[in-house]
């Protein structure tokens, strides 16, 4: 087990280098804008844009760029500074992780939950009115686009432009070690619109899963020892059944953690998706790159922590 | 001399730089130099040249809008916290490097250049740090100016502010760590600017305590003279931000001090990033505890201005109609400006003066180098459409000549409705004329019929997206092949339009912003030949007629606010004659406030709320 995980750990640290240098080639081999005219602003005279290009060491060799920008990354954790407010671009993420964690926390256990609940009655209750009725709904909220939501959620809910005026909305967020409380409230919107399109894959996802397992043998084996109809959906067919979900939910993680773009903007939560998006359109590529790298590196954890649960509930994994 | 972004960018990015700043015009005679500074001011009761503010009311006309002008100044109530929902973060908060209208937002609450603008002033800039209006020298190569006694830094510096504060200031805007965006422009005739590096270069002196004076190696002293009401010329204490302004990029702006009435919050050490300035997030300002009123003319009512950074345009702007003691002061989403102007339009107010967008087309070579195919174009153009695409007749004027409305010389060069010329008479678009331009091109059936496949390059995001394709269309109608590419603006201006390899043909999507109101602000960078740089170009079209060049060669070193709207009025009729860009819009930009707030627009930033006269009811 200990050589597998060092094998899958190794591979992530491949991946993350060939990430960084797709990143480097992203940003400044191809035409996406000259960054020393966009770290000199608008109007700024050749003199300065050259003074900057000898800065940033843009008047280097590409190669020798390359081994600067990989060294910085890897040896310093140096991702560089944004071109507008001269800030840190590790201590702008650092800033902004603790609010996309709690908004990717908490809205995983809330999709984890209702998808789960939902799937299993639907697929224990298949072709019922409560199965098609669940399945409906879900079709609606996959059907339904993360901005909308967010925007009716806030026009109905929201305490200061909201109809029904009982939960805080947009530009409420505090942290988690500020109060608690409000910490706590400002996110059920967010949360809840967030896990809505995911709750409803997953319920698909477990009650398609759960439907084949259930007519597979050993659940008949299980139910011709006299297990409680209870025992056998949750012991045996549900152990199953939840592997697809297990490798989905991974990485549903990982690409969030990378940041919530709509939901953190719609819901003014200072994310890293939202520093991402803001980057974005100022073109502001020393933050669109350290963005891009921290979410490449979420999904490779993610997906290295998957694999390794995969292997330790299934040996053959490991054997492969 | 200026150029794009700005506000501006809110309707839709635009491409060079950031404000404006009307001509530095000054009512009274100064006791030095007095018939030079006479030239310089002499236009300032010109009707004939400047547009009054009923002008400027009637120009936007849409009936019951507040306008930046209709605001009182002076009826405020002392107290009480503004929050301000902003979409978008600001760029720079160093006076050295901003230069974006929601910079100047904070700028202009926080720091006291040697001139400066009250809100509804559009040609008449106030002494500010400046204790009088400057003295210009009868050859026009020197520019005294005395600077008030009394005024002090805030915190951790506290002294009382000298001449010496005001040289460093701009000296600094030559250091490449601040990478000042207009000081070579607009201060490159200082003796001795080609060299300077940050430190102190001949062309600024400081005889004593409170003088400082601008030598010049030229006679452009109106250019220098307009400039001093932009950021660069608030003080900056050299032994405090030296040590900034070493790193590369400089972190003044994260560590500063003020002179205005309000101050980013800071530790005792005047650190902002992460105390009263957290990027992306919020901003607070708070009262200066050493402004002194008596020493200003800005009343500033409130005692704090807590600014909230990010979020969805649509959401902000219900908040704020909805809400209490708030405003937006950035771009208001069209479906916003729409139902404050159908249901909250007490809470609305529109300002004239956001600049334009037009399309510039390849002077030099390709089938736009005939100035029948440019006339074609024009004539072909749908101009209508391209209003209505960037948010109606509320936001925009269909544009028909090249000055800006707010320019002296606007209504020389042609008014609201432009010369008469037959291109230029149906803003909805004529075939017709357009085939008749095409006919004398060369194209006898009256469509393009070469070979040449246009290069199109225009910028993503609606309404830009828009505009292009409307453009497009144009262009296809006109038998033109064409390859249509939207990349992000600040790559349409780097990598393609501002790039004269790129031989592009057509840039549907740029846009100018006058830095202050003088047609040299808005021509000259855009339309001289001589401006035409192999990188960072903002003459897009690259137009190099050398009747045009000579013109603005004269212009430029022309005194006095009249003749010189009455020259570069001349300027603007050859363009028109030489359809050297195809004009399409003039904007105006809404601003938004909740009904408990006396927003005051600042009329020469864009209709910004101005956080030193808003107060709340």
């Amino acid at each position: 087990m200990t050589r597998y995980i060092v094998r899958r750990l190794l591979w992530g640290a491949l991946l993350l280098v060939l990430v960084s240098a797709l990143t480097f080639v992203l940003f400044r081999v191809l035409p996406t804008g000259d960054p020393a005219r966009l770290r000199a602003g608008r109007s700024a005279s050749p003199k300065v844009i050259a003074a900057i290009r000898v800065d940033l060491g843009l008047n280097r060799s590409l190669p020798e760029q390359f081994w600067l920008y990989m060294k910085g990354i890897f040896l310093h954790f140096n991702l560089g500074y944004s071109y507008y407010s001269s800030a840190s671009v590790r201590s702008l993420i650092a800033d902004r992780l603790p609010a996309t964690i709690s908004l990717t926390l908490g809205a995983a256990a809330i999709w984890l939950a209702a998808g789960l609940a939902v799937g299993i009655v639907s697929a224990v209750r298949r072709r019922s009115k409560l199965d098609r009725a669940a399945m409906g709904t879900a079709l609606v909220l996959i059907s339904a686009p993360e901005y909308w939501l967010g925007l009716i959620a806030l026009y109905l809910f929201a305490t200061d432009i909201g109809r029904l005026r009982i939960l805080p909305g947009a530009g409420s967020y505090v942290g988690l070690t500020s109060d608690p409380g409000k910490w706590l409230t400002s996110l059920i919107l967010p949360w809840l619109v967030l896990a809505a399109t995911n709750a409803a894959v997953y319920a698909r996802l477990i009650r398609g899963s759960l439907i084949e397992v259930m007519g597979e043998d050993y659940i008949r084996t299980a139910r011709a020892k006299g297990l409680s109809e209870r025992r056998v959906v949750l012991r045996h067919g549900l152990r199953s059944a939840i592997n697809p979900v297990m490798t989905i939910l991974g990485l549903d993680i990982g690409v969030l953690l990378g940041g919530a773009v709509l939901v953190e903007t719609v819901f003014e939560i200072p994310g890293i998706g939202r520093l991402n998006y803001d980057a974005i359109t100022h073109s502001d590529f020393p933050i669109v790159q350290g963005t891009v790298l921290v979410a490449a590196l979420f999904i490779i954890v993610a997906n290295i922590v998957v694999d390794v649960a995969y292997a330790y509930m299934d040996p053959r994994v490991r054997v492969s | 001399m200026s150029g794009a972004t700005a506000k501006a960018a809110r309707m839709a990015p635009r491409g060079a730089v950031a404000l404006r700043a009307p001509a530095l015009n000054r009512g009274a005679p100064a006791i030095l130099a007095a018939v030079a500074l006479a030239l310089v001011m002499s236009a300032c009761g010109s009707s004939s040249s400047s547009p009054s503010p009923s002008a400027l009311v009637k120009s936007i006309s849409v009936s019951g809008i507040k306008t930046p002008q209709t605001e009182s100044l002076t009826a405020g109530k002392r107290g009480g916290t503004l929050t301000v929902l902003d979409h978008e973060d600001f760029e720079h908060i160093d006076p050295g490097e901003a230069y974006f209208t929601t910079d100047y937002e904070v700028m202009y609450a926080t720091q006291r250049p040697l001139y400066s603008y009250k809100p509804n002033s559009f040609a008449t800039p106030s002494p500010d740090m400046a204790s009088g209006p400057p003295e210009v020298s009868a050859d026009g190569k020197t520019i005294t100016v005395h600077i008030r006694h009394g005024v002090h830094f805030s915190p951790p510096v506290n002294r009382e502010v000298t001449s010496a504060d005001v040289a460093y200031a701009i000296e600094r805007g030559a250091n490449k760590n601040v990478g000042n965006a207009y000081f070579e422009n607009y201060f490159g005739s200082l003796v001795g600017a080609e060299k300077a590096n940050g430190g102190p270069f001949p062309g600024i002196t400081t005889p004593d305590r409170y003088t400082i004076v601008f030598h010049l190696s030229k006679p452009e002293a109106q250019v220098v003279v307009d400039a001093l009401a932009l950021p660069l010329s608030a003080p900056v204490p050299e032994e405090f931000a030296k040590q900034y302004d070493a790193k590369s990029p400089t972190e003044y702006g994260n560590y500063q001090v003020a002179t205005g009435p309000y101050m980013f919050k800071s530790n005792g050490e005047g650190k902002v990033l992460g105390i009263g300035y957290e990027p992306g997030k919020s901003a607070t300002l708070v009262r200066n505890p050493n402004w002194t009123p008596a020493t200003d003319f800005r009343p500033a009512y409130l005692n704090e201005i807590d600014i909230k950074i990010g979020g969805d345009t649509n959401v902000i702007g219900r908040q704020v109609l909805e809400g209490s003691d708030l405003v937006q002061n950035d771009p208001v989403a069209n479906t916003i400006v729409q139902l404050a102007y159908e249901h909250f339009r007490s809470q609305l107010q529109v300002s004239p003066g956001a600049g334009d967008h037009y399309i510039a087309v390849n002077n030099k070579q390709g089938p736009f180098a005939n100035i029948d195919v440019r006339k074609a174009f024009w004539a072909a153009l749908d101009r209508t459409a391209i209003g209505k695409a960037r948010g109606g007749e509320l936001v925009t004027n269909v544009m028909t000549h090249f000055l800006l409305p707010e320019i002296p010389g606007f209504e020389e060069a042609g008014g609201l409705t432009g010369p008469k010329v037959d291109y230029n008479e149906h803003p909805e678009g004529d075939l017709a004329i357009a085939e008749k331009y095409m006919r004398l091109a060369g194209y006898p059936n009256g469509k393009y019929t070469g070979a040449k496949t246009l290069q199109v390059v225009g910028s993503t995001g609606a309404p830009s997206s828009e505009v292009a394709e409307i453009a497009n269309n144009t262009l296809r109608s006109l038998g033109f092949k064409t390859k249509l590419s939207l990349v992000d603006q600040s790559v349409m201006y780097s990598k393609y339009c501002g790039v004269p390899a790129e031989e592009i043909d057509v840039c549907p999507n740029v846009g100018w912003g006058a830095d202050f109101a003088d047609g040299q602000a808005v021509l000259d960078l855009t339309f001289s030949g001589k401006s035409i740089l192999p990188s960072a170009n903002n003459n897009w079209g690259q137009v190099d007629d050398p009747a045009i060049n000579v013109a603005i060669e004269k212009a430029q070193l022309i005194n006095g606010q009249q003749a010189r709207a009455k020259a570069w009025a001349a300027i603007d009729r050859e363009l028109v004659a030489d359809a050297a860009a195809i004009p399409a819009d003039w904007d105006k930009e809404a601003a938004i406030e909740s009904k408990d707030v006396a927003g005051v627009g600042d009329l020469w930033n864009v209709g910004a709320w101005d956080y030193s006269f808003t107060s709340l009811k």
